[in-house]
């Protein structure tokens, strides 16, 4: 087996140890655990479209946040069922996806990713001024009671392993070979017969799912919704990063990087009271210039310290 | 009648400092292909610099706007030779993520020099405007349009006229061919990158002329710069004007609607980033290169 | 093997950076913890210092004094901060943090409505007893929850003390204009304005919010510009009010009365503007004018309080540093009535207070809320700031109308 299948099979294993997290009984433990999840599932949705397809968007955000609304929603007519709310999530972001991504993912490279920010950007605005939904006040769901509490930490887990186990499979079917294909060359992948168009719009709407079920239990958990929370910079930001720090267009890599991310986030909270950002950014700028392909690089590397080297000095001018 | 015109100056007024912003966003990213998340802690240093030395020693900031403009370009300069040059080449969301951890370590140490309190600069003709045809156009504002234009144009022109211009387009349109011609391209990518910064620095500068001072300052104003340079056409200088100025009299005239849709009260003033959104998008579907963009890299 | 090597080098990140901190605050026998969430790095620095300074001054005047007296035992107080980085959903990991990993007694709130919103769910879940002074949007208090108390006075009531002194003041002003920013807390206190003056026969000619973090007003300026109102007034923070009033300066705009919410009291927004905040009013949770004496225990006059804070933080406190401080007092008071630690007695302890401070009355009605503290106006002259509403305690005239911007 290949280093990947065996990091993929650890990354399984860390899963299931993180089906034992309520057992502590910790709040703070348990919403942690809960937030790595969550960011987790974004960035397996943003990889999709990002890693694997090759278009980065810069508004994923958007399916994070029209979930949580879907939740929301749902909440106020009386709905308060995860199940449902995961389901209407679904729904609503793929028909999102489509929608908006038969037209803007005619667009390469970067027109594409701010295409997406803009999007992102306009649904804030929208939604901070939709009475329907709230506006900039936001709209309050039932509050999680202890016991829902810990149900909803499994239920993120659960929508995470699905996004991951998603991953790896879609990465090995004709759809993954057709989203590579188009990545590597767009234009060889269509005199081959793969449409770009068809296979782009799945891949944004795939990920986008992962990213409106990742909302769509964010919200009850939460307890709350509005704009400000739900289309946050962070949880636009934060996946891309974890991705890229994990490794880019690979099944283990969004988990990875989330948890490491994470984890550096937590330290260093908890040391430095407000110098916390400069040494995040220190760290992550020397992640950057040592690991520019992520930590999965490492996996699978033939040719040790030697070749990690002259790999880095292609990257440079 | 007067309302429209009113609103039409506004726009131009706001979009000329959009098209400030914009300018250096633009070149990095267009040439470089670097998003440079790093431009809105530029510019809230460039802004800075301005502020201490008027604060210090009664600098004007119009003064300033060329000290900031040197100072970051060459702080810009040392930034991408010693760090962003390691993996310019590599894909490039590792430079995205660079810049975006950059510019924490950036505001965080602002933040501890400056601290987290609003400063602004209260020049004697600060808020001082003239009245023409029942228009009231600020004057601090008319003169960040002004030099908008002026460092447009002559950006523009150096680019295409000089040695060092010419080699910064050679390279962004092919950087092996320009290697073989004896282009020194770490030199070239430090040079234009620290352009980026100089830009940023002197719009932020102008800035204090108009808006208060604080640490995360630049965010919005990134943000912004990113979709006008989009709108406007990457790597584009004529664009990144063109797009400010669009943006700005969009959003400034979508604050006039006032309509009610399926019950649900929709606001101009409150929507009117999203008016301007969807423009761009309406633009990007049918002109994906942007308003002037043209077919080069 | 290399490959195996750095398989397991791979985990090793991966595990380690689970890093869970295993490091506990818990309360010490002799100390009582306070946890906050405040914002020390973001947007709302300033005011998170601000906050922070409110919190720390009460503290060190506590533990100076033998300690807080709690069921005959002397305790020594402590505060436990972390940085929410003014983003609301950090503050509530940070809230768990500090009650399930690091074991504090009590809450002290965040600066901001939005987190103080978010963290007071979390307060109710865990059934933390939470005081906090600067966040005051209703619907913080309109959820039922128990055990979240403000000290403070409603967003609402911000502006409507502006317009009770306007109408009072000769020639009486008409029409009035009011903009507010986006977000929950400013659109309650521009609720609140255009209520009262409906109520009040004020001609409300323009009403309109612009985007949260908007950097260009001038459309709106120019719209309230054209509506020719006598009051202009303004919902929003520091950092609205300062664009604003830049804006309606640029744009010429004329104006017998301008208010604003929370900028003017800041000291930045005196520091900023210069000449151009001269004669602007702005509604405020306490300032230095008020004459409450308040019981034993802590500093009784705002004098008194305003002169030991200069001393230690050398400048004068504004009403984010005293609104900070009062909530540190109704918990002092709570602990010292219920006399034990206990969360459900201290609750009930704090539901019930009534009682005078250098900061005003502090009671809470039925939802939490302290809607029994009047708020006051105050307006800047020469650069300081005058207490000039209500007239029992302004310690100068109103200057109405307001001087055109070239005089000032």
């Amino acid at each position: 087996m290949t280093g990947k299948r065996w990091v993929f099979i650890s990354t399984l294993a860390i899963m299931g140890l993180l089906l034992f997290v309520p057992s502590f009984h910790n709040d703070y433990i348990n919403l942690t655990f809960r937030n790595i999840l969550m960011y987790a599932a974004m960035s397996y949705g943003w990889n999709l479209i990002g890693g694997y397809t090759g278009y980065v968007s810069f508004g994923n955000v958007a399916f994070f946040g029209i979930g949580a609304y879907c939740s929301a929603v749902l909440s106020k007519t009386g709905v308060d069922n995860v199940f449902a709310d995961v389901g209407l999530a679904l729904v609503v972001c793929a028909l999102f996806a489509i929608v908006v991504g038969l037209p803007i993912l005619r667009l390469r490279g970067h027109y594409f990713g701010i295409a997406t920010l803009g999007v992102a950007l306009g649904l804030t605005d929208l939604a901070n001024n939709l009475d329907f939904v709230g506006g900039s006040g936001g709209l309050n769901l039932k509050q999680a009671d202890q016991a829902h509490f810990y149900l909803y930490y499994y239920a993120m887990w659960a929508v995470t392993l699905v996004c991951m186990l998603a991953t790896f499979f879609i990465a090995r079917s004709k759809l993954g070979y057709a989203f590579v294909a188009i990545r590597e060359n767009e234009e060889a992948a269509q005199v081959l017969g793969i449409s770009p168009t068809r296979y782009k719009v799945i891949a944004w709407a795939l990920g986008g799912m992962m990213g409106g079920a990742a909302g769509a239990v964010f919200a009850p958990a939460n307890g709350f919704v509005d704009p400000g929370t739900a289309f946050a910079v962070d949880n636009n930001v934060f996946p891309i990063a974890m991705a890229i720090l994990g490794g880019m267009g690979t099944a283990s890599g969004p988990f990875i990087g989330a948890l490491l991310l994470s984890g550096v986030n937590e330290i260093l909270q908890e040391k430095f009271l407000w110098l916390h950002s400069l040494f995040f950014g220190a760290i992550i700028v020397l992640i950057v210039v040592f690991l520019p392909r992520g930590l999965m690089y490492l996996v699978g590397l033939r040719g040790g310290v030697r070749r990690w080297l002259s790999d880095l000095r292609a990257f440079r001018v | 009648m007067q309302l429209f015109l009113q609103n039409l100056v506004n726009g131009i007024l706001s979009g000329g400092i959009l098209a400030l912003v914009a300018l250096g966003f633009s070149l990095v990213y267009g040439i470089m292909n670097i998003i440079n998340l790093a431009h809105g802690a530029y510019i809230m240093l460039g802004a800075y610099l301005a502020w201490q030395l008027f604060t210090s020693f009664h600098v004007d900031p119009m003064l300033s706007v060329p000290l900031a403009f040197v100072v970051l370009f060459a702080f810009g300069y040392v930034v991408q030779r010693t760090v962003i040059n390691r993996v310019v080449r590599a894909p490039v969301l590792a430079t995205f993520l660079l810049t975006f951890a950059l510019s924490l370590v950036f505001v965080t140490i602002a933040l501890f020099i400056w601290t987290g309190d609003t400063r602004g600069v209260q020049t004697s003709y600060a808020g001082a405007n003239f009245t023409l045809a029942g228009v009231t156009v600020p004057w601090a504002k008319l003169l960040t349009l002004v030099v908008a234009l002026v460092i447009t144009g002559l950006l523009y022109l150096w680019l295409h006229r000089s040695k060092t211009g010419r080699a910064i387009r050679a390279t962004s349109m092919d950087v092996g061919a320009a290697q073989m011609v004896g282009v020194r391209v770490a030199h070239v990518y430090g040079i234009t990158y620290g352009l980026g910064a100089g830009l940023a620095g002197a719009a932020g500068a102008l800035l204090t002329l108009s808006y208060p001072l604080t640490p995360t300052m630049g965010d919005p104003f990134l943000i912004k710069g990113f979709v006008v340079c989009v709108l406007g056409g990457l790597g584009s200088v004529e664009g990144a004007l063109v797009g400010g100025l669009v943006y700005g009299i969009i959003s400034s005239f979508a604050t006039q609607f006032d309509v009610t849709i399926l019950g649900q009260h929709l606001s101009g003033t409150g929507l009117q980033d999203v008016v301007a959104l969807i423009v761009l998008l309406l633009v990007l579907i049918v002109r994906p290169r942007g308003l002037v963009g043209r077919a080069t890299a | 093997m290399l490959r195996i090597i750095r398989l397991f080098l791979v985990a090793a990140f991966a595990l380690a950076s689970l890093g869970v901190p295993v490091a506990q605050v818990g309360a010490a026998g002799d100390t009582i913890v306070f946890g906050s969430a405040v914002s020390l790095t973001g947007s709302l620095t300033k005011e998170g210092h601000l906050t922070q300074e409110g919190y720390d001054f009460w503290k060190d005047y506590v533990n100076a004094h033998g300690g807080l007296k709690v069921g005959g035992k002397s305790y020594k107080v402590d505060i436990k901060y972390y940085d929410d980085e003014s983003k609301p959903n950090n503050a509530s990991q940070l809230a768990e943090r500090l009650i399930d990993q690091d074991h504090v007694d009590f809450l002290l709130g965040p600066y901001g409505s939005g987190t103080a919103f978010t963290v007071a769910g979390i307060a109710e879940r865990k059934k933390m007893p939470m005081v906090e002074g600067n966040g005051a949007a209703e619907k913080i208090f309109s959820q039922g929850y128990r055990y979240t108390f403000g000290v403070l006075s409603p967003a609402k009531k911000y502006l409507q003390r502006v317009l009770e002194m306007a109408v009072l003041q000769k020639p009486r002003p008409q029409t009035l204009a009011i903009s507010a920013s986006s977000d929950a807390f400013s659109l309650e206190v521009q609720d609140g304005a255009v209520a009262w003056a409906k109520d009040h026969g004020l001609n409300v000619v323009y009403a309109n919010k612009y985007p949260d973090g908007a950097t260009d007003v001038s459309s709106v300026i120019s719209a309230i510009k054209a509506a020719k109102p006598d009051i202009i007034l303004n919902a929003g923070h520091l950092q609205d009010a300062i664009l604003v009033n830049k804006g309606l300066k640029e744009q010429n705009v004329i104006a017998k009365l301008y208010g604003y919410s929370v900028g003017p009291d800041t000291p930045d927004f005196v520091s900023t503007l210069g000449k151009d905040a001269e004669d602007i009013v702005g509604g405020a949770q306490w300032s230095e004018a008020v004459t409450y004496q308040g019981v034993p225990g802590f500093y009784r006059t705002a004098k008194e309080y305003a002169d030991a804070f200069d001393k230690q933080f050398h400048h004068r406190p504004d009403y984010h540093n005293a609104e900070s401080t009062a909530a540190c007092l109704a918990f002092q008071s709570a602990l010292e009535k219920a006399g034990s630690l206990d969360k459900e007695k201290v609750r009930d302890a704090l539901a019930g207070l009534d009682m005078i401070t250098f900061f005003g009355l502090i009671k809470f009605d039925s939802r939490g809320l302290n809607v029994f503290k009047p708020m006051v106006v105050n307006q800047i002259e020469n650069g300081k700031l005058v207490t000039v509403w209500p007239a029992a305690i302004a310690k100068a005239k109103v200057k109405y109308p307001a001087r055109p911007w070239s005089a000032r």
